[in-house]
């Protein structure tokens, strides 16, 4: 599903040239779940942003599916992130002023999907997740728990291959965490490949697979047992 | 995304910072309505000036302007007498020709018991009712009897009589010209519209002021043409035979109503724009505010900007937003300000006695203009906007 070869990533300071990643080999089967782990610095932020194409890669070669993506132009990197990845961010990042529900409607309106399925597939994802009495709520009406929850509706509502989860627990407390985690594990089940950034081993326990990344190279990348890989 | 979902999303933007839009609106509501004032000013002015200075339709000024041979052959041409009582039998000779309106003017002081003003005494034929629109305020107009004649009967303006009688009844009372006795018949009404000057009048029929003055020449003559269509025809057939009567070259010659209308709407035009470009200007400056409060927005909706790229939006698609939502601001500034303008021209206009003008092209262009500034002020801001990058913005706080 995804394939990352010889993936580096500099930053010019000044005169200095800074590698964040150095050539960077990772394969991820479809369906897997992986938790990217590592120190501040280590770089996975960046890894995330190359493999959630909202970054692109100074060198190497990035296949998504088996498409080349490391070449692909603005528009149609776009189009990847609507259709193909699902993101959840740390600090939700839902727009404030509209309701949950027009919360997941949004990568829908960039799909062009018509308004009637809109909502009926907004309604659903948030459905499952169990939220059916909080459609109308605007964020601010939520708890940190039911604001992750959203977003994950609205990662999922355009059945994307791929949800890429950026310390989705880093701002929850722990009985919540938990929950989100197993929420995640749910939609691994059904077939969802899942990549989580985070440092906390609790919930790196739910992946099957960890990547350890320091000073931008991947130090070991462990395989559970029983995983689907 | 469809155009529908583009409109929905900057009306909920705008809505979610009411105050802040209303007072960028506000510009835009000045700019407009200023420009709107104007122009409609403008127009109805033009309208009132034109139908003031030309009076009722068809009408033809002939007028004496000799060469200057004639001038330097003699030099006391302009002071002699213009038009003859012979002038008014050729010219109304013309078929094409319906009335002759003959006046002569000349400066008169005129007495009652005592108080004395000077005056502008116009000797009128009868058909000087006709075109000129000359309203009895009370008393009454000259009678036919009054023309052939010579009667000595008089009609005074407002200024005059308020000179002369103060709040008294002027009807019936004998005033002096000079030495000579003439009866007051009636009072003009006040003339309307703010072009208008009160000037102290005191018009006799014309055979009366050949008796008064002495003299029997015509200082001024319209024409009224038969119709519209022939109002070019009967203006060069009057100047041809004039010319000719008098052995002059080119020196007899005559505007008509439309040749002169012409003239005051280029003035009047040229002074519209000349003001509506100062209004403008308020406009642009309006313009600027959309654009400096498109830029604030876009600062301030720098994670939501890059949520949207998250999800799936182009670049494309996050200018198109912005610039939606700056048009729709305008749009609706524009409107406003129309509205605005219209109501204050119709004020103005119902002060100053004129008809209030919007035509519906103004408000064309208030539209198409107000839109244009939306996409051209905010083009600015809306491509900043989409050349974020979405990394910074999604950790922007």
């Amino acid at each position: 599903m995804i394939s990352l070869e010889g993936i580096t990533k500099s930053y010019e300071v000044g005169k200095e040239k800074i590698d964040v990643l150095k050539n960077i080999d990772l394969y991820v089967e479809s369906g897997e779940f992986t938790a990217i782990m590592g120190p501040s610095g280590s770089g996975k932020s960046t890894l995330m942003n190359i493999i959630g194409c909202l970054d692109k890669p100074t060198k190497g070669r990035y296949f998504l599916d088996g498409v080349d993506v490391s070449e692909y132009k603005e528009v149609e990197l776009a189009r990847v992130r609507n259709t193909s990845i699902g993101f959840v961010f740390q600090q939700f990042h839902l727009l404030p002023r509209l309701t949950a529900l027009k919360n997941v409607e949004l990568p829908m309106i960039y799909k062009g999907i018509g308004k009637r399925e809109r909502q009926e597939r907004a309604e659903e994802a948030l459905r499952k997740m169990g939220l059916e009495d909080r459609m109308d709520h605007l964020p601010n009406a939520l708890s940190g728990g039911q604001k992750q929850r959203v977003a994950i509706a609205r990662a999922i509502v355009n059945e994307p291959k791929l949800i890429l989860a950026d310390e989705p627990t880093g701002a929850l407390d722990t009985k919540t965490s938990q929950s989100i985690m197993e929420l995640f594990s749910r939609l691994n089940d059904e077939g969802t490949t899942i990549i989580v950034v985070t440092h906390e081993p609790e919930v790196a326990a739910f992946a099957r697979r960890i990547i350890m990344l320091r000073d931008g190279e991947i130090v070991t990348g462990e395989q559970y047992s029983g995983g689907l890989g | 995304m469809t155009f529908s979902e583009n409109i929905k999303m900057a009306f909920s933007s705008l809505f979610a910072h009411k105050l802040r839009s209303i007072l960028t609106m506000l510009g835009i509501v000045i700019g407009v309505g200023a420009v709107i004032i104007v122009v409609a000013i403008g127009q109805g002015g033009e309208a009132a000036l034109k139908s003031e200075i030309v009076g009722s339709g068809n009408a033809i000024e002939v007028f004496y302007s000799p060469s200057e041979e004639e001038l330097r052959a003699n030099p006391n041409i302009l002071i002699q007498p213009a038009f003859t009582e012979d002038d008014i039998r050729i010219l109304e000779q013309i078929p094409e020709v319906k009335t002759v309106v003959a006046s002569s003017s000349s400066f008169s002081s005129v007495s009652y018991q005592g108080n004395k003003a000077d005056s502008t005494l116009i000797g009128i034929n009868q058909s000087y009712f006709d075109i000129y629109d000359m309203k009895i305020e009370n008393g009454k107009k000259f009678s036919a009897s009054d023309f052939i004649s010579g009667n000595r009967v008089a009609l005074i303006s407002q200024s005059l009589k308020e000179e002369l009688f103060e709040n008294d009844s002027p009807i019936g009372k004998v005033v002096r010209i000079g030495t000579q006795p003439v009866e007051i018949i009636g009072v003009l009404e006040k003339p309307g519209g703010i072009f208008s000057l009160n000037t102290k009048d005191i018009y006799v029929p014309f055979n009366t002021w050949k008796m008064i003055t002495g003299k029997d020449h015509i200082t001024q003559i319209t024409l009224q043409a038969v119709s519209q269509d022939v109002i070019t025809t009967a203006g060069e057939k009057a100047a041809f035979q004039l010319n000719a009567f008098h052995n002059t070259e080119d020196s007899y010659q005559v505007l008509n109503s439309e040749s002169l209308a012409e003239v005051i709407g280029q003035i009047t035009r040229i002074m519209t724009l000349i003001i509506g470009s100062i209004a403008g200007v308020s406009l642009f400056v309006g313009g600027i505010g959309v654009m400096n409060i498109m830029l604030v927005s876009v600062t301030e909706r720098t994670r939501e900007i890059g949520i949207r790229m998250a999800l799936g939006a182009t670049r494309m698609q996050i200018l198109t937003q912005f610039l939606i939502e700056a048009t729709i601001l305008t749009l609706i500034g524009g409107i406003i300000g129309i509205f605005f303008g219209w109501g204050v021209a119709a004020i103005v206009a119902a002060f100053a006695g004129w008809p209030s003008l919007i035509s519906w092209q103004v408000v064309v262009i208030g539209v198409l203009f107000s839109t244009a500034i939306g996409i051209t002020f905010g083009l600015l801001p809306a491509n900043k906007a989409s050349k974020l990058d979405p990394i910074e913005s999604l950790r922007y706080e």
